[in-house]
């Protein structure tokens, strides 16, 4: 009930909010996914801090993220502990402990994976198809600083996700945003690596 | 009508009679055992009820598709539920979560009885620290979501473990919750049957609810371009049986319209050609009767068989009739063709008994239908014809093209040259080491269209369907000892899997340990106080928060003492079907059947399993061992159609008294079969049993051609019957083969083409090689 609630109170603002912003500027998630598309490779280092139920603190991950068009998404933690993720395609590669321990798996086999993985490769690629196949979408804001709702259209995803909101300004996301169904959540932050 | 004919024709009515009740009663089979010896070695008997009644016996596969993906999704949920309130099914599997319910609470209630990883270092401090180390991990990575639900219950992981070892590593992609094809054009469902395999009444019922079922599940979802297709071993056979069935019956009733056309034409007289159908008639009846009475059932290959006995046993009436000169009784003819007739007989039967001994019960049931048929098939020609014939019979007309046919083989004599050297180019063409001259799979044998093997292998590829080619089979007195025997083999599996020469394997003692392994786990588990101790030193320093793990430790203390699982805490489950289908109780003691996915290396498979101490694996390739089967069976028909051939010469030497007479019956017969042997291979095809049985075909009814022909004194009249007899006889057997010839199914393709060019090949050889003689002396 919780969960429904919340989503009807972030879902009419932005509906009114996408209304407006296209009647002033002609601005739209079109227009955004477009210019999302047009980055080729990115690279950034992210903060992420996890708010558990089961935790006393958040834990907090740190590390790189590299896209490359259309689909490399490298996610490399540092620390606390090494861990990278790789997802190509339809391959999600899982490497720990210095490569010692590796799993490989196909990202059709696990749809709730999957959709939380679209949920970042899918925006960053411009892909609205893909989203719009595991996601409601509404869009916050204008150009130089824009709010992307996802909801999960899938009953099994929205049971563990109810949100994932991303935050960003013209072609890149600041933020990632993840509103779990039992009251936990997630916040990345994302910045660019020059270096 | 004389006495003697009075009794021919009251036994034979008697005989007929006879036949009708038995066949009434006779039961049909259509199942594999039929190719498999009558004494198999202990893994051709596992195999034979792996095939008959094995969970893979049981499977059915379904691809439905034809319409978006969406509406796919919806008609597929849809049928998944219609076929889940039919008993008929034992599972049905959509991929949606429905009905694993209980298989999940029943792993879960009893993961720590369940899991391997249990041992008493996984539950000290150290261990447990480890755990809980992993456990953060995971929190932050895409699988936290699932895992933080379980987490204050199953710290160690164990419930993961179990899933990843029963799920293994392949499985269908998943769309809109229900299973795909990798392309997204079919969702797919995987089905099991209560009834094993080789029930076909029951797995046609099956196909038949499901047909009816996706109609309605069709119609539901609006999806009117949707088809559904359905594969498995119960689809084949119910297939299989139609289709022999059919095919038999439209090739048979077509070869006898044709044949009984032709007859009617030379004979114009419908009693004449129902006379001649009469022994053909009998002769099938006793054949199936006589099956029947010999083996408790009837095959149906045996049965399909059947239609080509109508090509030889046709032949005597034509013989008898044509060679009747008008207004002379039969009784003048028989006394002339009766001895030649008698050995042409004889020699058929040589072909065939040798059949008759053999050790699978598929062939040596042709060889008694054949036998059995051919005899009542003479003997009616012989003793109930002539009693029924007309008084003032005459086959003239029939005869009215000898002549030209007798011109004509004069000049056959010029081409025995050519012919020799058409049999050695023959003869060193199969001698040519090509790619092999015989099928070497007994899928070569089986009724299967390639339409329908593709479409089996489409689907499994979908689905990741157990391809269930190696088996490793452990014997043991007791259930609890074949458990205890796959839990010792599964570490040495586990290794291989781990080295990668084994994507993975099942047992059933992953869903029942046996005894020793669950009071092995429970001893491991600390005590309550111990474990709270240890606990709390591993948890020392890490966020989780207080008292998280409270539901773990109450529920280590209620697995501690637990009453121990046995199959009856199953119940209710799927697992239970896994257990029966994998822990097999047999006339002696239990078998554990362990099914390998992805055998890279299985010679070092067969080398490690026999090192495990204890206990004897036998490692089974079933595709392996059925293709060895087959090859085992063929070698045999093709020895025993040798021992036949040396009857036949014995018999011919016996009868004829002359090397020189042997030589002229049996070189036409030589010729023809081994240019019919050349066209075959030439044209492509490879040969299996069928065209074996059907050149032992050609040698019995080739035999009464060159017989005929090699007689040499007889009158000019005599000739001319004879000479048309022969040719009427030979296009009827090239109509009654050459129908079987366009059947699909390929026992009755590979005997019908064989016979209609091997028969008509012998007639021609014997008029170039054995008629020259008498034709050259006039």
């Amino acid at each position: 009930m919780a969960a429904l609630l919340m989503i009807a109170a972030s879902c009419s603002p932005a509906f009114a909010a996408d209304e407006t912003s296209k009647a002033a500027v002609a601005w739209d998630l079109k227009q955004l996914m477009s210019e999302l598309a047009q980055v080729k490779t990115a690279k950034s280092r992210f903060v992420e801090r996890k708010y558990l139920s089961v935790l006393k603190e958040p834990l907090e991950f740190s590390g790189t993220l590299v896209y490359a068009a259309p689909g490399r998404l490298e996610k490399t933690t540092l620390l606390p502990k090494p861990e990278s993720l790789v997802v190509e395609q339809n391959k999600l590669t899982i490497e720990r402990e210095g490569g010692r321990q590796r799993r490989t798996l196909m990202l059709q086999d696990y749809p709730e994976i999957w959709a939380f993985v679209e949920s970042i490769r899918a925006t960053l690629a411009g892909d609205l198809e893909t989203l719009n196949r595991f996601y409601n979408t509404s869009l916050e804001g204008d150009a130089e600083h824009w709010q992307l709702t996802l909801q999960p259209n899938e009953p099994k995803m929205l049971a563990m996700v109810s949100l994932i909101k991303i935050s960003g300004s013209r072609n890149w996301v600041d933020s990632i945003e993840t509103l779990e169904a039992d009251g936990d959540r997630s916040l990345m932050t994302v910045v660019k690596d020059d270096s | 009508m004389k006495v003697s004919a009075r009794w021919a024709v009251g036994l034979w009515l008697s005989g007929v009679l006879a036949c009708v009740i038995l066949i009434s009663r006779a039961e049909f089979s259509t199942d594999l055992s039929a190719f498999l010896p009558r004494s198999p070695s202990p893994t051709q008997q596992i195999l034979v009820e792996q095939l008959r009644d094995g969970v893979v016996s049981r499977l059915v596969l379904l691809g439905v598709d034809g319409a978006p993906p969406e509406i796919l999704a919806k008609l597929s949920k849809n049928l998944a539920t219609r076929l889940r309130s039919e008993p008929t099914f034992a599972s049905v599997n959509s991929g949606e979560d429905v009905g694993l319910e209980k298989d999940r609470d029943f792993l879960w209630r009893n993961r720590y009885l369940l899991s391997p990883a249990v041992s008493a270092e996984r539950f000290s401090a150290a261990g447990l620290r480890r755990a809980l180390e992993n456990d953060l991990q995971l929190l932050g990575s895409p699988a936290g979501m699932l895992v933080k639900r379980v987490l204050p219950n199953d710290p160690t992981g164990e419930l993961l473990q179990l899933l990843e070892q029963l799920e293994g590593t392949v499985h269908p992609a998943t769309r809109d919750g229900v299973w795909f094809s990798r392309d997204g054009r079919r969702a797919l469902l995987l089905l099991q049957t209560r009834a094993p395999g080789f029930d076909i009444d029951a797995q046609q019922e099956a196909l038949a609810i499901i047909h009816r079922a996706f109609e309605q599940a069709r119609a539901a979802s609006g999806a009117q371009g949707a088809r559904v297709l359905a594969s498995g071993p119960g689809v084949f056979s119910v297939s299989t049986r139609a289709k022999i069935k059919g095919d038999a019956l439209r090739f048979s009733m077509l070869a006898t319209f044709l044949v009984a056309s032709l007859l009617l034409l030379i004979y114009r007289s419908p009693r004449v050609l129902l006379l001649a159908l009469l022994p053909v008639a009998s002769g099938a009846l006793a054949g199936v009767a006589a099956v029947s009475l010999g083996f408790g059932s009837v095959h149906g290959i045996t049965l399909g068989f059947g239609a080509t006995l109508i090509g030889e046993a046709v032949d005597y009436a034509i013989y008898l009739f044509t060679q009747t000169a008008p207004g002379s009784p039969p009784e003048q003819t028989l006394p002339r063709i009766w001895p030649t007739l008698r050995l042409g007989v004889l020699t058929s039967l040589c072909g065939f008994s040798a059949m008759l001994f053999s050790g699978f019960t598929g062939l040596a049931q042709l060889g008694l239908f054949s036998i059995a048929g051919l005899v009542v098939a003479v003997s009616v020609t012989r003793w109930v014809l002539p009693a029924l014939m007309p008084r003032n019979f005459s086959a003239a007309a029939s005869a009215a093209f000898a002549p030209a046919v007798l011109r004509l083989m004069q000049h056959s004599a010029r081409l025995r040259f050519p012919l020799f050297l058409a049999v050695a180019m023959a003869a060193l063409f199969l001698s040519l080491p090509r790619g092999g001259l015989w099928d070497d799979e007994l899928s070569g044998l089986s009724p299967l269209s390639q339409e329908d093997q593709q479409l089996d292998e489409l689907l499994r590829g979908d689905i990741g369907a157990p391809d269930a080619r190696y088996l490793l089979l452990v014997n043991a007195p007791s259930e609890d000892q074949a458990l205890a025997a796959s839990e010792a083999l599964a570490g040495t599996l586990q290794a291989m899997v781990g080295q990668g020469s084994l994507a993975g394997f099942d047992s059933a003692a992953l869903v029942l340990p046996s005894q020793g392994a669950q009071r092995a786990r429970q001893a491991a588990l600390p005590p309550a106080e111990v474990l709270r101790a240890n606990l709390e030193q591993a948890l020392a320093g890490l966020p989780f928060r207080a008292e998280l793990f409270e539901p773990f430790l109450g529920d280590v203390a209620a697995a501690k003492k637990q009453a121990l699982l046995d199959r009856r805490s199953l119940s209710g489950t799927s697992l239970a079907l896994k257990l029966d289908s994998l822990l097999i109780k047999r006339s002696a003691g239990w078998v554990a059947v362990l099914p390998l996915r992805g055998v890279s290396e299985p010679a070092q498979l067969r080398e490690l399993t026999g090192k495990v101490g204890g206990i004897s694996p036998m490692l089974l390739d079933l595709k392996g061992e059925a293709d060895q089967l087959y090859r085992t069976y063929r070698h045999e028909a093709l020895v025993q159609s040798l021992l036949g051939s040396l009857a036949i010469v014995v018999l011919l030497g016996a009868n004829l008294r002359s090397p020189h007479r042997v030589y002229e019956v049996l070189a036409p017969l030589i010729a023809a079969v081994i240019i019919t042997t050349a066209v075959l291979s030439g044209s492509g095809q490879k040969l299996t049993i069928f065209h074996l049985v059907g050149l032992s075909l050609v040698v019995a009814i080739g035999s009464n051609y060159s017989l005929f022909f090699e007689r040499q004194n007889f009158a000019s009249q005599n000739r001319e019957r004879t000479v048309a007899s022969l040719l009427l006889a030979n296009v009827s057997t090239v109509i009654g083969f050459g129908m079987l010839s366009f059947s699909h199914i390929p026992v009755l393709h590979g005997i019908g083409m064989t016979v209609a060019i091997g028969a008509m090949l012998s007639l021609i050889f014997s008029a170039i090689l054995t008629a020259h003689g008498e034709a050259g002396k006039r």
